[in-house]
């Protein structure tokens, strides 16, 4: 089948691209960079369902896709499956992944200098450059739905590191 | 002989049409993959088929004009491949075989990130590898 | 399924199987009917078709029923047989162009909507004409012997009461040798039903004898066989009829009379009467009658088991009878004649079971006898039987498949049917709603049929297409494209065209390109075929220009196009023709307001460039501009959201042209579009700016719109006529898909607002392309020349135009384009002014004085260079170095009186100095004010701009060491190399700059390199002596502002040659900024710069030309050396001294120098100094004498004594006794950087001897910067002091 490249080369290349793009590109807007690395992503999971669904019958409706982002597709690009699938019946999806891989090498900075103000501004420093890291995976996740015919919107949510859960809005 | 290939975007567009024969007929193999088009639509839509063949991505025989006939595939992203032939009688497992490796071409075509999804697919590379998989059809080539 | 005998099909059936009566009459019965313009059968055929007829029939086993709805098909006998092909043909051919007439008069209008088209599938409105074909297309397979349905039942025979001895003439008619072949050879039974008419003629008087007649026939034909009736009763001509019931029935309307003029009412009724009782009394029981007689007849031959075992084996008995197809070898009275005509009339009866049956039986024995077209035929008629019956689809098919590709199988003599056949089903299947089915029966019989058949098949076969749930609009597009060939090809232009347009509703706007361009390709091909031009070009105008196809067909379409253009006869004009495309955004408008552009290189540049080269020159920014905005209310309006622009100067703009296609196309007179218009608010700009919101409002431009846009930029390009402005035309040609950069001009003449709205352009001489400009996308970028004023609304394609201002010229004469580095031109700066006006206070700004600066006008007086030499009666020259601080270029005032009247030219003499290599480009930009204060431009600004290539030549670095045994003298090394690839200089003199420098040659009197020549890539090293004056004499003036200088002549001594004057204004100017150019700051005197001026060596041809002179400028050059400080102490050979008194006193000066750019502290140490020179050592009396201090204490301001001790050491003594010391100079001195002090020892001696007085200096030196002390460094020096007694 294809090549194979090592992962940490992988991580590196994730990690510089969304360094990149939030401390280079668009320093000054964070959402513009947000956007554009979501859209990497959405070209990437276009081209990734287009490769992982060979040689599978079609999906008849919304859930299996869904399924199959989370169990196929998921262990194709993270190595293991979405832990906790919910849904409201209403075309919205909760995926959760309780072991994030683009997560686990994220440090959190413990022995944090104690005042307060420094403390929590670190905090949500670190979330929110952990939510840029997260802009990528959902990207993934649309443009691979997307491609399945299902048009919708995706938004990630952390928890507590490195564990974070894609919420899946199904458009229409 | 197979007489043309074609693959068609998820809006019925179309992204790549090769034919193999000498004389100019660009217009009426046109015409054949376009009208096929109603066939999958129909195909695909019409859910008094089986419920094996309702979500199988090779679609068999789609439609046999005058003097071709025309083999379907819909792939899950909605995209469909149509093979136009004047072979009379084609071992299935032959054409399933062609629509793999056809598929995987296409796969790798579009992972090509200097690919437009959505766009016609103008890769060198891409139009040798489906030549060589048309020339190898029917002699049971491996993948 | 409802009842089938109400569907479509049903209804057809009822009329086409229905009993076929013969009609024989007289000449003379035609000649009366003819009097009103009717066949006698036209006249009765009206009232043939019996809505409700209302007849009880029984069936074959007695079941009573009633038939409502009948048909009688009359015919005369001659009509009765295979009607011919060719005669057919034609038909059709006049039924379908009859057709075309009706249904193509909209060709002109749009191509019918998918949408539209749909629900007018559902609401049934398809061409109604099919059916008419359909059923002409029936009836030509009509009169086969092969079934039964087509054989008259009846014969009614006619003779008028006007023919002599009617009996006869009754007899006589039915004379077989003149009966239809049917009759004749026995296919149908002759014993045939017989009718016998008289036809009265009411205009040839009264009943009586026709009465007497009746009665005569009644005796010899039967009573009620016979029967009078009356026509043309009515007076002649009166009676027309509201609803003609005859106009229906004539297919080919040419009414010629209006028809039935003499019938009146009563006729009518008779008629139908007639009719009615024909049907109800004779033919129909006549029918029944034959259907029991036969059907017993067959129950007994057939029916039953033993029937049909015998039935077989006779069959097999005649298998080798001779194999044929027509029906020769069915008589009619053999057993399967009797059961088809049993079948037929039962059908016509609608007793579809005992039909059914009979087909049966019937089928197997002619598949036994593979009599296949009768058994086609029977197949047929099970299949509409069933049809009929509303049986299971299964059936049906069934049959209807077996008919048909039995008929196939029989070639050429079963082609009407195989038609036949496939209509019947195809209704059967759209009876049933199976309209892809049905589209695939069409398809097929399409097939079988000549051209103009098939397109109407494979049109109403794309129909079904349409119609079958869900559409499949594809194959109804594919099918008309079919449909559209075929009817092509049997010139139907315009029923192609209406196919093809339906066509395009399906393929418009998706990415088949392919198709769709075929499609429009030929839809415009036909129409100018037919000669609608116009509209044929809006669809050639869809594929002029596809980039995609191959270049073939490129050519194709675009010589159609052309030539349809040319039919068109006038010149034909195509708004946003996309051929060529123009690329909007590529436009780029060049204009010039304040700022005046003298080259186009000058255009290039950024703005923001000429902004800060002008910052400090022009008054008035925009800040300002306003203010005089406020000043001017009328204007501020219209220049804020429109550029200003000079009546008389040209406006360009810039577009870029690109040509999709692959072949070479060619465009002539493209130009601009303007409007100008006096006042601001003109109905022109208005229109075009609300034209322009439309153009923004609705990117997807319909047809509409594009309709007015072309409106309105033609009548602004008419309307331009009136010489407001002049426009230029520009001819070029694209090579395939080539694309270039157009320059377009407009010169306003009149003030006013001027708008550019487009673009107009002739593709090869025969197609006017308008493009307007939509200025939303170019709000957007920032287009050259705009004044970036913060005034982002404005569009930049709106000018104010002012009324035409002085605008100054300028060239710069003799600039070189290649020059060597170091090379010294003077140049002429030629301003010319074109207008009226004269223009006053000038400045112009310089990017880089380094290379370019502004003379006086005195440099122009003597030639150059001699302007440059010193001359004798040298005074001081009047430029001072220009403020060099200025760091972004050199502002140049030209003196208050210069003034460039109108039509004048002034001229000013610029140096130029090129003192690096490689490419420079210099910017210089011209400030002059108008005479004319024009109200909203009262200054403008002239930039050019100027590209030069400097080549390497000579390149110097000069060394500086200090002179061993000189304290204010240094050695000066003078390294040139000739970098230059071929050229070989002549060094003409080295200079040093400054007061208070000396340099000259070394040896003093030596020439310094005699042969000044140094050749390509020759390296040279002179050396020169440099002097210190006295500073004391430099104080006095302040030195390096005029940069008086000492130059050395390099060459032969005697050399005449003149020197330069190194001071005089363009080398001191340029000098300076090489200085400031070499960095570092100019103060500091003991820094020294040396300036190497050279000529170009010149081979004998260029002799003539004036010599090139270059100046190589090195500048802070200190003077370098190992120690720190340099001590000296002058001594003496000999001091006389008579030893009257006590001992001698000697000075000894010590002079010191400080050669470190810090301040120093010396400390002279007499400690150090009792080391003898020989050696031996000195008693350790040392201790006498105080100490040195520690410097430290010293800075401390403690006593600030120390003293030098002079050991005086007679030569051969060891006792110092004879020696007295005395001295003392101020013990550390401090010394400034660079500066020298002096300072004395004295000493006192009483004996006369030889001293060698040794000096150690220990310098502390100190920082002020950072407060601590050095190493001491020390120096030594010694004298030898003898001292000689006198006596």
């Amino acid at each position: 089948m294809g090549r194979e490249v090592s992962e940490s080369c992988v991580d590196n290349l994730i990690i510089e691209m969304v360094s990149a793009y939030c401390n280079r590109f668009y320093e000054s807007k964070p959402d513009l960079a947000a956007r554009r690395i979501e859209a990497i992503g959405y070209q990437v999971g276009l081209q990734l369902s287009e490769r992982y669904t060979m040689e599978r019958p079609r999906f008849t409706d919304h859930l299996e896709a869904i399924k199959f982002i989370c169990k196929d597709f998921w262990s194709e690009v993270f190595k293991k499956q979405i832990d906790n699938l919910k849904t409201n019946h209403r075309g919205t999806f909760v995926l959760q992944d309780n072991r994030f891989r683009w997560l686990t090498r994220m440090s959190v900075d413990t022995n944090q200098t104690n005042t307060d103000s420094s403390l929590d501004t670190a905090e949500n420093k670190e979330t929110q450059s952990a939510s840029m890291h997260l802009y990528f995976p959902c990207g993934i996740i649309r443009g691979a739905l997307t491609s399945l015919g299902i048009p919708c919107a995706v938004s990630a949510d952390m928890s507590n590191l490195p564990a974070c859960s894609f919420v899946v809005r199904i458009k229409g | 002989m197979i007489v043309c290939v074609s693959v068609v975007g998820h809006q019925n567009n179309p992204l790549y049409l090769q034919s193999f024969t000498e004389e100019d007929d660009a217009l009426k193999l046109h015409h054949v993959v376009h009208c096929s088009l109603d066939v999958i639509d129909e195909r695909v839509n019409n859910p008094k088929k089986t419920g094996s063949t309702l979500n199988e991505t090779f679609l068999g025989l789609l439609y046999p004009t005058e003097n071709y006939k025309v083999y379907g595939y819909l792939t899950n992203t909605k995209v469909k491949f149509i093979l136009v032939t004047t072979d009379v009688d084609v071992r299935d497992a032959d054409m399933r075989n062609f629509f793999r490796r056809f598929h995987s071409a296409y796969v790798d075509a579009v992972s090509n990130p200097f690919h437009v999804p959505g766009k016609k697919i103008t890769s060198r590379s891409f139009a040798e590898r489906v030549s060589t998989i048309v020339k190898s059809f029917g002699l049971g080539g491996a993948v | 399924m409802a009842d089938p005998s109400a569907s479509y099909l049903g209804k057809t059936l009822i009329e086409e199987i229905s009993p076929v009566v013969m009609v024989l009459g007289t000449p003379l019965v035609e000649d009366s009917s003819r009097k009103n313009g009717l066949s006698f059968v036209d006249t009765l055929r009206p009232f043939s078709l019996f809505h409700d007829i209302d007849v009880p029939v029984r069936t074959a086993s007695d079941q009573p029923y009633r038939l409502h709805k009948f048909k009688l098909r009359l015919h005369y006998a001659s009509e009765i047989h295979q009607p011919d092909v060719e005669a057919s043909e034609e038909h059709l051919k006049n039924v379908v162009t009859r057709a075309s007439d009706v249904d193509t008069s909209d060709l002109r209008s749009d191509p019918p909507q998918i949408d539209s088209l749909l629900e007018a599938a559902e609401s049934e409105s398809l061409p109604s004409w099919f059916q008419i074909f359909n059923k002409e297309l029936i009836h030509i397979a009509s009169f086969s012997e092969h079934e039964a349905f087509d054989h008259p039942v009846a014969c009614l025979l006619v003779v008028s009461s006007k023919d002599e001895q009617p009996i006869n003439k009754f007899v006589e008619l039915f004379d077989t040798n003149q009966l239809p072949s049917l009759l004749s050879d026995s296919i149908m039974d002759p014993k045939i039903l017989k009718h016998y008419l008289l036809l009265h003629d009411n205009q040839d008087g009264a009943l009586e004898t026709d009465i007497k007649m009746l009665t005569e026939m009644r005796s010899t034909f039967g009573s009620n066989e016979c029967r009078l009736l009356t026509i043309n009763s009515a007076e002649d001509g009166s009676t027309d009829w509201q609803d003609n019931p005859w106009i229906p029935h004539k297919i080919d309307a040419s009414i010629s009379q209006d028809l039935g003029c003499l019938l009146n009412m009563d006729d009518i009724n008779e008629m139908k009467n007639f009719m009615q009782d024909l049907a109800s009394k004779h033919i129909i029981p006549h029918m029944e009658q034959k259907i029991r007689v036969l059907n017993q007849q067959v129950s007994a031959t057939r029916k039953g088991f033993r029937n049909q075992i015998k039935n077989l084996w006779w069959r097999k008995g005649k298998e080798d009878a001779p194999e044929t197809s027509s029906g020769q070898m069915y008589a009619f009275n053999s057993i399967e004649s009797q059961m088809r005509v049993l079948g037929d009339y039962a059908f016509m009866l609608r007793d579809y079971e005992l039909a059914l049956s009979n087909y049966r039986l019937l089928s197997t024995d002619y598949k036994l006898d593979k009599a296949w077209k009768r058994y086609a035929g029977v197949q047929e008629m099970m299949g509409l039987a069933f049809f009929m019956l509303d049986q299971s689809k299964k059936d049906v098919e069934y049959c209807m498949e077996n008919a048909l590709s039995t008929y196939l199988k029989l070639g050429s003599s079963g082609q009407r049917n195989v038609t036949r056949c496939g209509l019947w089903w195809t209704e059967i299947l759209k009876a049933r709603d199976q309209y892809k089915e049905a589209a695939g029966v069409y398809f097929r019989i399409s097939n079988e049929e000549p051209s103009l058949q098939a397109a109407v098949m494979l049109e109403q076969a794309s129909y079904c297409y349409l119609l079958s749930k869900p559409p499949m609009l594809r194959k109804y597009g594919f099918h008309l494209v079919l449909a559209g060939n075929r009817y092509y090809i049997s010139e139907q232009r315009k029923h192609a065209i209406r196919a093809y347009r339906s066509a395009t509703s399906v393929y418009k706007g998706n990415a088949w390109s392919f198709i769709n361009d075929h499609v429009h390709y030929h839809i415009g091909k036909w129409y100018s075929f037919i000669e609608i031009f116009d509209v044929a070009l809006q669809h050639l105008l869809e594929v002029v220009a596809c980039s995609h196809q191959s270049v073939a067909t490129q050519e194709l379409f675009l010589k159609d196009f052309l030539q349809t253009v040319q039919k068109l006869g006038k010149a034909f004009e195509v708004f946003s023709m996309q051929l060529p495309v123009i690329n909007i955004p590529s436009l780029k408008v060049l204009f010039e307001d304040q700022r005046t552009y003298g080259s186009v290189g000058a255009v290039n540049i950024k703005e923001s460039l000429w902004k800060c080269l002008e910052e400090d020159m022009i008054p008035l920014l925009p800040a300002a501009r306003t203010n005089w905005l406020e000043s001017q209310p009328k204007l501020s309006k219209n220049l804020k959201d429109s550029n200003i622009c000079v009546a008389g100067e040209p406006i360009r703009v810039e577009i870029e042209f690109r040509n999709p296609l692959k072949i070479p196309i060619s465009v002539s007179g493209a130009s601009l579009i303007c409007q100008l218009s006096a006042e601001p608010e003109s109905v022109e700009s208005a229109v075009v700016n609300q034209a322009d919101n439309n153009v923004d409002g609705n990117s997807s431009a319909t047809v509409f719109q594009n309709d007015s846009e072309l409106i309105k930029l033609k009548r602004s390009w008419e309307q331009d006529a009136g010489s407001s402005f002049v426009l230029s035309e520009v001819d070029f040609s694209l090579g395939g898909s080539e694309t270039t950069v157009i320059q377009f001009v407009v010169t306003p003449k009149v003030e006013g607002i001027l708008n550019i709205v487009g673009v107009r352009w002739k593709l090869s001489d025969s197609v006017i392309g308008y493009h307007s400009f939509d200025t939303t996308v170019l709000k957007k970028k920032t287009v050259k020349g705009r004044r970036r004023g913060g005034q982002y609304a404005k569009s930049p394609l709106k000018f104010t135009v002012i009324k035409s201002l002085p605008k100054l010229e300028c060239c710069i004469h003799h600039l070189p384009s290649k020059a060597y580095a170091g090379e010294l031109h003077r140049l002429v700066l030629e301003l010319k002014n074109r207008s009226k006006f004269p223009i006053k206070n000038m400045k112009m700004k310089i990017s880089d004085p380094r290379f370019l600066n502004a003379g006086s006008l005195d440099d122009m007086k003597i030639e150059f260079p001699i302007c440059l030499e010193k001359r004798i009666n040298s005074k001081e020259s009047i430029v001072q170095p220009n403020d060099v601080e200025g760091s972004n270029g050199l502002l140049f005032s030209f003196p208050e009186d210069c003034v460039i009247e109108g039509e004048t030219t002034f001229t000013w003499p610029l140096w130029l100095h090129t003192s690096t290599t490689g490419r420079i480009s210099l910017y210089m930009s011209i400030y002059y004010e108008m005479e004319n204060s024009s109200n909203d431009i009262r200054y403008r600004t002239l930039r050019t701009q100027y590209d030069l290539e400097v080549l390497p030549s000579l390149d110097m670095s000069v060394h500086v060491a200090p002179c061993p045994s000189r304290l204010q003298e240094f050695l000066v090394r003078m390294d040139v190399t000739n970098r230059s690839s071929s050229e070989s200089f002549l060094l003409h003199q080295f200079s040093s700059v400054g007061h208070n420098w000396e340099i000259s040659s070394l040896p003093p009197d030596g020439a310094v390199h005699p042969s000044q020549m140094l050749t390509a890539g020759q390296a040279l090293s002179c050396f020169f002596k440099l002097k210190k004056c006295n500073d004391l004499a430099s104080e006095g003036m302040p030195s390096s502002t005029t940069l008086h200088g000492s130059d050395v002549r390099l060459g032969p001594h005697d050399s005449e040659k003149a020197l330069f004057d190194i001071s005089r204004a363009p080398l001191a100017n340029f000098h300076s900024y090489e200085r400031l150019d070499q960095g570092k700051s100019i103060q500091g005197s003991s820094n020294v710069d040396f300036i190497l001026i050279s000529q170009l060596k010149q081979n004998a041809s260029a002799a003539s030309d004036p010599p090139r002179l270059f100046s190589h400028h090195s500048c802070h050059h200190r003077q370098e050396s190992k120690s720190l400080i340099h001590l000296l102490v002058v001594g003496y050979n000999g001091v006389q001294e008579t030893f009257s008194h006590e001992g001698c006193i000697i000075v000894l000066p010590i002079v010191l120098r400080n050669m470190h750019d810090a301040c120093v502290i010396v400390v002279i140490d007499q400690a150090a100094s009792q080391v003898d020179v020989r050696g031996t050592a000195l008693p350790s009396n040392g201790n006498v004498w105080n100490p040195v201090k520690n410097p430290r204490e010293i800075t401390q301001g403690t006593d600030g004594h120390s003293d030098i001790c002079i050991s005086f050491s007679p030569p051969y003594t060891q006792t110092l006794t004879n020696a007295i010391w005395g001295s003392s100079t101020p013990g550390h001195l401090q010394l400034e950087d660079n500066s020298m002090t002096r300072s004395g020892s004295r000493t006192t001696t009483l004996t006369p001897n030889t001293y060698k007085a040794s000096r150690r200096v220990i310098a502390w030196f100190y920082h002020p910067s950072h407060g601590n002390w050095k190493r001491p460094n020390l120096a030594r020096k010694a004298r030898f002091v003898t001292i000689n007694n006198l006596n």
